[in-house]
């Protein structure tokens, strides 16, 4: 057994590599353990910086990070690096170096088995990272839509939380009503131009297809619209995808991501799409149907005009507005004349085709803001904030006027008139009841109607 | 001088630091990827006896505002170059002399394009439009090597990303401690630290240099395998009217390794 005694030796075949440099990082000395492990000769080391004998992965890394922190700290610890080997698989070392005046003493310690188990470990932490993601921006978005109680800030949450996991830097919801009308409700206004362009809503004729377009890069979307990759670079985004929100009974919107650089949208991403998507939907198209169901019960079904229930509604908080602003408020109360003969003597078809002529009639001429509402049979109720008796008066005779419009839905009906009486509630006067409002425009109705057909009748309160 | 900036917006997010001169000639020095304001300490005060000197941190590195790390805007180097433009704003400077390192040389060049009247000129050390090698172009590295750095970023942050982790993820209880890394020299967050590089290295700005009218300044080192001096020539070349100075310096950060000559270059180029 020897014991070294050499200083050379216990340097040259340290159990760790070790090299001195240059303030540049250019080899000044190294130690046999580093030729050894490194494979190469000393003419190959000596001269070069150390920076060139790692593999490109590392080099990005030492430019970036190792040095920067070197020179500012003077010194750096267990920095995983790789040492290039030629043809060889490259050896994972774990570097540490120090400054002691223009030069740098750097340890370097072979760490392949440790670099093997972390190896493992990192793919295990990522593929874990990935699934766990996704559990939980599935779960976000689902707590986050449940809450939402409009299509507005479903829309919103939807965008925030698509943007938010699939990484894009903008983007926008667009929604399709009934009629089939789209509009973006949340996000980038020029969506729907683009969406248009990359024709991604799925048409109603088909079945509708869970299927994300995308579009990767400027270059891919020059050749597919060079419109749309002119909007594309006016709002500084380079990628697209569009995801089609579709309901039981079809397309219900998109959602478009726009990104801010070329990407590559792989299974697990379009998948993160489509699951987000579908989620929404079904918030959606519950969203839609609790809207329906107020609506019925708010509405009168064969008109479409507020009921009876909602024009109390509105009558109240147009009420207590008029005596906090100090303001007129104004009803019209109107009847039909002869409505029951055309009952009587064409059915009660012809009779429902009347009043919803009538009530789109009057829809049509009232004043924005106006609610317009059926108070039952053939009495029309309109509640006109800030309204004075002039204001009433002239809207009353619009109103007058288009219903005497010959109505072309059965032969014979030809014409029909309504007799009107109009309330206004005067600022600075005691506030009447609902009730009390109604029986008065109702009393001025009947004022007119006795005095004859189309006539119109004002009183204050 | 220190002057304290307003606490709000982009100037607290970014962690802007002034001194120098109030009202002389602004310049902004921005750091590159890896790095924090820290990478211009050897430079920044040989100007502060001339002109204001601003620097900051880059949202994710030094002690810029973690909690502001929106994912979707920080996806491109459009996103770093509005919070330049918010802070030129916020200060409410022009003229600006931009100096900007590595990545920010392009964040630079966005923010000049696109607001070119706030700029004075432009110098840009160690800049690359396109680090990935494409059709005819010459960048130095296949994506590939991109991975292999991702990897390498990875595996040097496993051991304390963890223990970071609970504080990163913006602790309501204690912000102090959450968005805010101090610990060691150019510290970043390595999950942004992870994002940041696959945006600065997966960037392609080459069609964006053409549309540049601020004078500018391209300082390019020796031997920097990041930005090799094709690169260099290539952003000379696309930037009309540009300069190009090649430094003696070694590597990619010669605002570390040599800073009087770069010193030096920036005085020549502005006098």
């Amino acid at each position: 057994m020897t014991i070294e005694t050499s200083f050379e030796d216990l340097y040259q075949f340290a159990a760790c590599g070790q090299l001195s440099t240059d303030a540049d990082g250019v080899v000044v000395v190294v130690n046999e353990t580093f030729l050894d492990w490194s494979g190469r000769s000393r003419e190959q080391v000596i001269g070069v910086m150390f920076r060139d004998l790692l593999t490109r992965g590392s080099q990005l890394f030492y430019e970036t990070r190792y040095q920067p922190v070197l020179r500012l700290g003077g010194e750096i610890r267990e920095v995983a690096l790789e040492l290039s080997r030629g043809d060889r698989p490259g050896l994972p070392i774990l570097v540490n170096a120090t400054v002691v005046g223009e030069s740098t003493r750097i340890a370097v310690f072979d760490s392949t088995q440790r670099q093997d188990y972390e190896r493992d470990l990192l793919a295990a932490r990522r593929a874990a990272e990935l699934s766990e993601t996704r559990v939980r921006v599935l779960q976000d978005a689902s707590t986050a839509f449940f809450t939402a109680s409009t299509e507005q800030s479903l829309a919103e949450a939807l965008l925030e939380i698509a943007r938010d996991a699939l990484i894009a830097a903008d983007g926008a919801v667009v929604l399709q009503d009934g009629a089939g009308i789209r509009r973006v409700v949340a996000g980038n206004l020029r969506a729907l131009e683009l969406l248009d362009l990359w024709r991604a809503v799925p048409d109603l004729a088909e079945p509708p297809v869970e299927q994300v377009t995308t579009v990767a890069s400027l270059l891919e979307a020059e050749a597919t619209s060079a419109a749309g990759a002119g909007i594309l670079r006016s709002v500084r985004m380079e990628a697209l995808t569009a995801t089609p929100l579709t309901g039981g009974k079809g397309a219900l919107g998109s959602l478009v991501l726009l990104f801010g650089r070329e990407r590559d949208f792989d299974g697990p991403a379009l998948n993160l799409h489509v699951a987000l998507a579908r989620q929404a939907s079904q918030v959606l198209e519950r969203l839609r149907l609790q809207a329906e169901l107020e609506n019925m019960a708010l509405h009168d079904q064969l008109t479409g005009l507020a009921n009876r229930n909602l024009l109390r509604e509105r009558l109240s908080h147009a009420l207590a507005r008029a005596e906090r602003a100090g303001r007129e408020v104004s009803i019209i109360f109107l009847d039909l004349d002869g409505f029951k003969e055309i009952n009587d003597g064409f059915g009660h078809r012809v009779g429902d085709a009347v009043l919803q002529v009538v009530a789109a009639r009057v829809n049509g001429v009232v004043r924005e803001g106006d609610i317009v509402g059926r108070f039952g049979g053939d009495e029309f109720l309109i509640v006109c904030e800030e309204a004075d008796t002039g204001a009433a008066l002239l809207i009353s005779e619009r109103v007058v006027a288009a219903i005497a419009e010959p109505i072309p839905v059965v032969e014979g009906v030809g014409c029909i008139t309504a007799s009107v009486g109009i309330a206004t509630v005067l600022p600075g006067k005691p506030l009447p009841t609902l009730d009390a409002l109604v029986r008065a425009a109702d009393a001025a109705m009947y004022t007119s109607k006795s005095a004859g057909a189309g006539r119109i009748t004002a009183v204050t309160l | 001088m220190t002057t304290s900036p307003p606490a709000a917006g982009a100037v607290a997010r970014n962690n802007v630091e002034l001194t120098g001169v109030v009202a002389a000639r602004p310049m902004v020095f921005a750091h590159g990827f890896g790095c924090s304001h820290e990478a211009w300490r050897d430079v920044a005060p040989h100007f502060t006896g001339t002109n204001q000197v601003i620097t900051f941190d880059q949202v994710g590195a030094g002690e810029s505002d973690l909690s502001a790390y929106d994912r979707g805007k920080y996806d491109s180097l459009h996103g770093y170059a509005d919070d330049l433009i918010e802070i030129i704003d916020e200060l409410g400077l022009d003229d600006v002399v931009y100096v900007g390192h590595s990545v920010s040389s392009m964040i630079g060049v966005l923010a000049s394009i696109r607001r070119p009247e706030l700029f004075g000129a432009l110098i840009l050390v160690g800049p690359s439009p396109r680090y990935v090698d494409a059709d005819g172009y010459t960048g130095g590295f296949t994506e590939d090597d991109i991975d292999a750095l991702l990897d390498s970023l990875d595996s040097n942050y496993l051991g304390w990303s963890a223990v970071m982790a609970p504080a990163i993820a913006g602790n309501a209880d204690r912000p102090e401690v959450g968005d805010r890394l101090t610990a060691s020299f150019c510290s970043v967050d390595p999950t942004i630290a992870s994002h940041f590089a696959r945006v600065t290295f997966m960037s392609d700005n080459r069609a964006d240099l053409p549309k540049v009218t601020t004078p500018t300044l391209v300082l390019q080192s020796s031997d920097d395998i990041l930005a090799p001096l094709p690169v260099g020539t290539y952003v000379h070349q696309h930037i009309r009217g540009s300069e190009m100075v090649v430094m003696t310096s070694r590597g990619h950060m010669p605002n570390l390794s040599d800073p009087d000559q770069l010193v030096k270059e920036i005085r020549d180029f502005l006098s």
